[in-house]
Order: C-alpha cells, then structure tokens, then sequence
C-alpha cells in the first residue's frame, strides 16, 4: 500500500491510486452522514485530493482508513456547521416524559426489552448490521448525523459541542433520542433474537 | 446499601436510567449518577438489557463502518 523511498526508509509515497481504493469505504460513511449523494461524492473527492496533498503527513503509524476517516471528520463538521447555521433547529427540551409510550405508569419499560447474549456474535449475524444501518437511515436528519457523527466518525461530545455550537445537554438529548429509536427499531425486528 | 435502596429520592426509574444508560456511552458519570445507576442495574433486568443493547449499536456501528 506504500513504498519507501531513500536510504533511511522512513518517508512514505502514497500513491494516489492507493488513496483512490479507499473511496466506497469513505463515500459509504459519507452518505450515512451527509444523506444527500451529491455532497457524499463531492465530500470524498474533495477528501481525497485533501489527503493527497498532505501525504506527507502521514505518518503510517495508524492506519490509512483511520487518517482518511480523521479529514473526512473534519470536512463533514465544516460542511455542518455551515448547513445549520442556515437552517437552525430549535433546541426542543428534552422533557422528562419523552418516550413516554416506551415506559408504565410506574416508569418501568412497557414492554421487556430484548437480552443481547453476545453483542460480537450478533453484529456477526447475517444482515444485523443492514437492519442496524436501515434504522440508522430512518432517524429525523440531524438527529441522525448527530449520531453517526459520534458513533461512526469518533467525534467526542467536546469536540461536537465546540465545532457545532451544541450545548452539553443537547448533544445527549440527541444522542439519547437517536439510540432509544434506533433500539425501538431493532426491537421490531427482535433485536437479532427473531 | 441497603437503606440507599429503600430511598426513594435516589431509586430512578427506568425512564431516568434510561438517559443515564446513554449519557455513560458519552463520557464518564459524575458520581452519585453513577452510583444511582449501578444499584438500578443491580436489579433490573430491563435495564441491563437496554445497557447491553446500546453497547451493540456502538459496536454495530464500528463493525458497519470497517466491513467490506
């Protein structure tokens, strides 16, 4: 995936052919984020010619995806921040009563929720992960980005606060709403236990 | 531990765990949430599945990202 050059070894050439392979994996995460094909692709393109001209920078000590993933991260939050402020939500309070139908009257869950034995063997199972990625694809848009920003993209809540003007507590009302859809979804279809 | 249980202004209810159980995947809990979400888990199994549940959808969501 990388040659060396001169005597000490230690420069490393990516080629941009070797970028370029790296293409469906990052346009595949880029259009769970953005859902919209043509920023995905123009994201990636614009990625890709970002890392090509920084190769220098990389230093191999991690690995090719997670450097690619580190610029596609910081090209998305630009993209966002840039989105959002042109068309703000209104911060919605997260009240106590939210997913009310989810919980009894005495506050506990209405209906019992699903036992994972084993969360690596069911993320191994034959079409869990599309189930998951379906659900993910139907969360409300920025309650979605939201989520894949922190679960797909690594970008700790901090960071989501800093560079998304997000207050602490609206980032985990988001994150807290994104997960208790995604597991009424999975839930719909037995959470792997079908 | 015990008399902690029979409070009733510290036992959460699942809905409160429920937030917690979420906020937990996000950074550390300042203490006493997180000693009021140890004893709910301690004896509730619907919660224990909820908490198992979004450390799948962490890992769901890594493995989706890196599989071919």
């Amino acid at each position: 995936m990388s040659s060396t050059t001169g005597t000490g070894g230690a420069t490393l050439v990516i080629e941009f052919e070797v970028l370029a392979e790296q293409r469906p994996y990052l346009l595949k995460v880029a259009r769970m984020e953005l859902r919209d094909e043509h920023q995905a692709e123009d994201c990636v393109s614009d990625v890709l010619t970002q890392a090509y001209e920084h190769r220098a920078k990389f230093r191999g000590d991690a690995s090719l995806r997670t450097w690619l993933i580190s610029i596609l991260k910081n090209r998305i939050i630009d993209l966002l921040r840039k989105q959002w402020r042109e068309q703000p939500i209104e911060e919605s309070p997260s009240g106590e009563q939210e997913f009310d139908d989810l919980f009894d009257d005495t506050g506990h869950y209405a209906l019992m929720p699903s036992a994972v034995r084993d969360p690596a063997e069911l993320c191994q199972e034959n079409g869990f992960l599309s189930a998951v990625q379906l659900c993910v694809d139907k969360l409300p848009k920025r309650i979605g980005q939201v989520f894949v920003l922190r679960e797909v993209l690594g970008t700790e809540t901090k960071e989501l606060c800093k560079e998304l003007d997000m207050t602490t507590s609206n980032v985990w009302v988001q994150l807290y709403r994104a997960r208790m859809m995604l597991r009424t979804c999975l839930e719909k279809r037995g959470f792997g236990n079908a | 531990m015990r008399s902690l249980a029979k409070n009733k202004m510290l036992r959460l209810s699942c809905q409160q765990a429920s937030r917690l159980l979420s906020q937990r995947q996000d950074g550390p809990l300042p203490f006493g949430k997180r000693a009021r979400l140890r004893l709910h888990l301690a004896y509730c199994d619907a919660c224990t599945n909820v908490s198992r549940q979004f450390e799948t959808l962490r890992l769901a969501m890594q493995q989706w990202r890196d599989r071919e």
